[in-house]
């Protein structure tokens, strides 16, 4: 027979300042845990929307990123002549498509715009729909050439400004009204934090005559590598890479900061471990003699560890239940929001920090970890209690 | 009997709790004092910026949409007697980097003539100011770089442009700007950036922006609402910020480093409170009896107050000393170097966070010891030494 749980449940409010001081050091670690794996799970669920193996982007040799890549139209025009490029199936059209991208700055919401953050501003055409296959486009018809754009869902929420209706002064000299009509998706990758506008309008608004780059889709089964081997060649003459390596790139920075984050969490959470074994060896001490009087009655040592464990266990989850709460609650309050620049692109990544299962399940099988770590010395101790010294003892 | 004695008495008499306290408060603590030092710096850099009085003008719509130069001699006709006004200095992004590396440098051309006025916290001597203005190619570049690339005052450089039309050029470092608020940008003169671009006929003549130094804080909101009154409804419709506003959104951008810093410390005091409180409320529940015989011996109220009290705080010093020491020793001897954190390249404890640490804790330490000292003090002896602890 095992100690039944209510005993070591009903144990923990025997002193309550005690329980309630740790479960609160545990919930403020869960809390600070959740929060940085919710960050992490929204970064990689977003960039893990642009990781599209069979999509290639071409930039101009010395670019780092597409704003600041320039391809004249005489350049682009040599990537129809590319073998394993996909073509649409009803005009026989290849999937290539030419993009120009600027910025634009923007309030934000977060902070009432006290800050303003740098969004990127996409010139496509219809054909970016059919090369970038995620995006999802449901309002009125795409703008050709009045002066409208289309926004990025995630854009719109965390910029003042770009809701439907209202109009957004672009071009190069900023004298350019553009209306937002609608809003469009892209499964939460990157292009959500965009705005969307007719090529040829924009490029006319800033005064361009270039590209900045161009975007285009394999050919179902087609390797990567040898489609971008043909377009560094002698013949072409750009420079390319798969979106996956694309956002690889741009996310060093962004990694960084993850490493910055994970290294204090760890730390927080072996600060937990030694204040929960604090609390156990108390507990132990103040038990001896009902330690020493279970094994009497024929518990075994292994009960007697196992239902200190036990005990810790159910502490630790209390306190991670309260830091999940507790996390929900800062991110309703505080908000969720934030947005990151990648490593050279000059533009904003914006994405909501989200609570997964996923995330809470991590959180906490991790305190289950803590508490167990926590507790297995006290218990080990426990567990060695000598039955009759301490029956003894007054 | 001294009060020490008796302190140290009892920290010794359970030397397990006492070390799993100090360990439960020195990790936190080594937290602590790092997330501070970052705000220190940035608190000394927005301080400094704040004096530096620059204000930043640049195009409404986007930093990248460029100005044409001849804004600066506008701007600088808009108080043609210099009441608030001192020196106009207009910046291009170069976007430079080492050939054959990743990162991109904060590399910017800069007005010849006014930068060392405007930046005359960079602390050009003379002879820099004169080699700056005789060579062309002259540069200055800060402390991050500097290390990152074995950089030094002399050296010729090369950096490669990632902006169109991707020029490689070559300068001659003639000071390294040690301030910390210019220790990650790279600035060369406006002048040779243009020759550059016309010889190879890609005519330019912009800016991305123009920073405006004035000569008090009042001419410089003054100048920011004149600036950008007069080019408003203008092709060249203006912002102009602050500094530290310009500088706010880009760190919101890297992920808001110095908020999450801010949030860490925070949580870091709630959870060493949340721990020292317990072991106190542990030691005064096993010492009940003890407390008693002192009161019943003839201890004074006061004095059980101060020896509960002290305990607390000396735990905490402790505690604070043992996670703080070793992560300024840590720091100092290998420093994180080439971090690219807004103005931040290196992490150094500075002596400054070390302190306000330790005063934190120590202050937490004597706040999580008064409820069981107050308890203490309004012990009843006939009570307590009744009780079975």
């Amino acid at each position: 027979m095992a100690l039944p749980l209510s005993y070591h449940w009903r144990h923990l409010f025997v002193r309550k300042t005690t329980t309630l001081l740790t479960v609160l050091v545990i919930a403020a670690v869960v809390g600070v845990f959740t929060w940085m794996m919710g960050f992490a799970a929204a970064l990689d669920n977003s960039l893990s929307q642009a990781r599209d193996e069979g999509k290639i982007l071409v930039l101009k040799r010395g670019a780092t990123a597409e704003t600041n890549s320039a391809i004249p139209v005489d350049e682009y025009n040599k990537l129809t002549q590319l073998a394993d490029v996909a073509r649409d199936p009803t005009t026989n059209d290849p999937l290539i498509s030419p993009e120009m991208m600027v910025q634009v700055s923007r309030p934000r919401v977060r902070d009432h715009g006290k800050t303003w953050g740098n969004i990127a501003l996409r010139g496509v055409t219809p054909m970016a729909f059919k090369v970038h296959s995620n995006v999802k486009y449901t309002g009125p018809e795409f703008p050709s050439g009045a002066q409208e754009v289309i926004v990025g869902m995630s854009a719109h929420k965390q910029f003042d400004g770009l809701t439907i209706d209202d109009t957004v002064d672009l071009g190069y000299g900023g004298n350019r009204s553009f209306r937002v009509v609608g809003y469009f998706t892209a499964d939460g990758g990157p292009a959500e934090s965009e705005v969307w506008g007719y090529l040829p309008s924009l490029m006319n608004a800033y005064n361009r005559t270039m590209y900045s780059a161009a975007s285009l889709r394999l050919k179902e089964g087609a390797d990567p590598s040898s489609v971008i081997e043909q377009i560094e060649g002698p013949a072409i003459q750009l420079t390319a890479q798969t979106e996956a390596e694309y956002w690889k790139s741009q996310s060093s920075s962004i990694n960084t900061y993850l490493l910055i984050m994970k290294v204090l969490v760890v730390v927080m959470c072996l600060a937990a471990v030694f204040s929960i074994a604090n609390t156990m060896f108390s507990m132990v001490a103040g038990r001896t003699r009902e330690i020493a009087m279970l094994r009497t009655i024929g518990f075994s040592k292994r009960q007697i560890l196992a239902g200190f464990v036990i005990e810790s266990v159910c502490l630790s989850l209390l306190g991670g239940a309260v830091g999940c709460l507790a996390c929900v609650g800062w991110l309703q309050l505080v908000g969720k929001t934030k947005d990151m620049f990648g490593a050279t692109t000059f533009t904003t990544l914006a994405f909501e920090i989200r609570m997964t299962p996923m995330t809470v399940a991590w959180a906490l099988v991790s305190v289950v970890v803590v508490g167990v770590i926590g507790a297995w010395v006290p218990a080990m101790r426990a567990s060695r209690v000598g039955v009759v010294a301490a029956l003894r003892e007054a | 009997m001294t009060i020490t004695y008796v302190l140290m008495q009892n920290l010794k008499r359970n030397p397990l709790r006492s070390m799993l306290t100090a360990a439960a408060f020195a990790l936190p603590m080594a937290v602590f004092v790092a997330a501070i030092s970052l705000v220190v710096v940035l608190v000394k850099v927005a301080a400094h910026n704040e004096q530096e009085l620059r204000l930043g003008v640049r195009q409404k719509t986007s930093l990248t949409n460029l100005l044409p130069e001849g804004m600066r001699r506008k701007i600088e006709a808009l108080d043609p007697d210099r009441r608030h006004l001192r020196a106009v200095c207009g910046m291009r992004w170069f976007g430079g980097r080492v050939p054959d590396t990743q990162n991109t440098l904060t590399s910017l051309a800069a007005d010849a003539d006014t930068f060392p006025v405007v930046y005359s916290d960079v602390g050009m001597t003379p002879e820099d100011a004169a080699k700056w203005s005789a060579d062309r190619t002259a540069c200055v570049v800060g402390t991050g770089p500097a290390e990152l690339y074995g950089w030094k005052a002399g050296d010729r450089v090369t950096l490669e442009s990632t902006v169109p039309p991707y020029l490689a050029l070559e300068f001659r470092i003639v000071k390294i700007m040690t301030n910390t608020e210019r220790s990650n940008v790279f600035y060369f003169r406006r002048d040779y950036l243009e020759e550059s671009y016309q010889a190879m006929g890609f005519a330019s003549s912009r800016c991305n922006i123009f920073w405006v130094k004035c000569s008090t804080a009042e001419g410089l909101r003054t100048m920011q609402t004149q600036i950008d009154q007069a080019f408003a409804n203008s092709p060249e419709e203006t912002k102009s910020e602050d500094e530290n506003a310009f500088a706010a959104s880009f760190m919101q951008a890297g992920g808001d480093i110095p908020g999450l810093m801010r949030t860490m410390a925070i949580v870091v005091v709630c959870i060493i409170a949340l721990v020292a409180g317990n072991t106190m409320m542990m030691s005064f529940r096993e010492r009940i009896r003890e407390l008693a015989v002192f009161k019943a011996i003839g201890f004074q109220s006061g004095r059980i107050f101060t020896i509960v009290l002290a305990e607390s705080a000396i735990l905490a010093l402790i505690g604070s000393l043992a996670g703080v020491l070793p992560t300024a020793a840590l720091l100092t001897l290998i420093p994180l170097r080439g971090l690219r954190m807004g103005p931040i390249s290196t992490v150094e404890v500075s002596p400054v966070a070390v302190v306000v640490s330790i005063v934190i804790a120590l202050m937490v330490g004597l706040a999580a010891g008064v409820w069981p000292a107050y308890q203490a003090m309004r012990l009843r002896s006939v009570d307590a030494l009744r009780k079975i602890a």
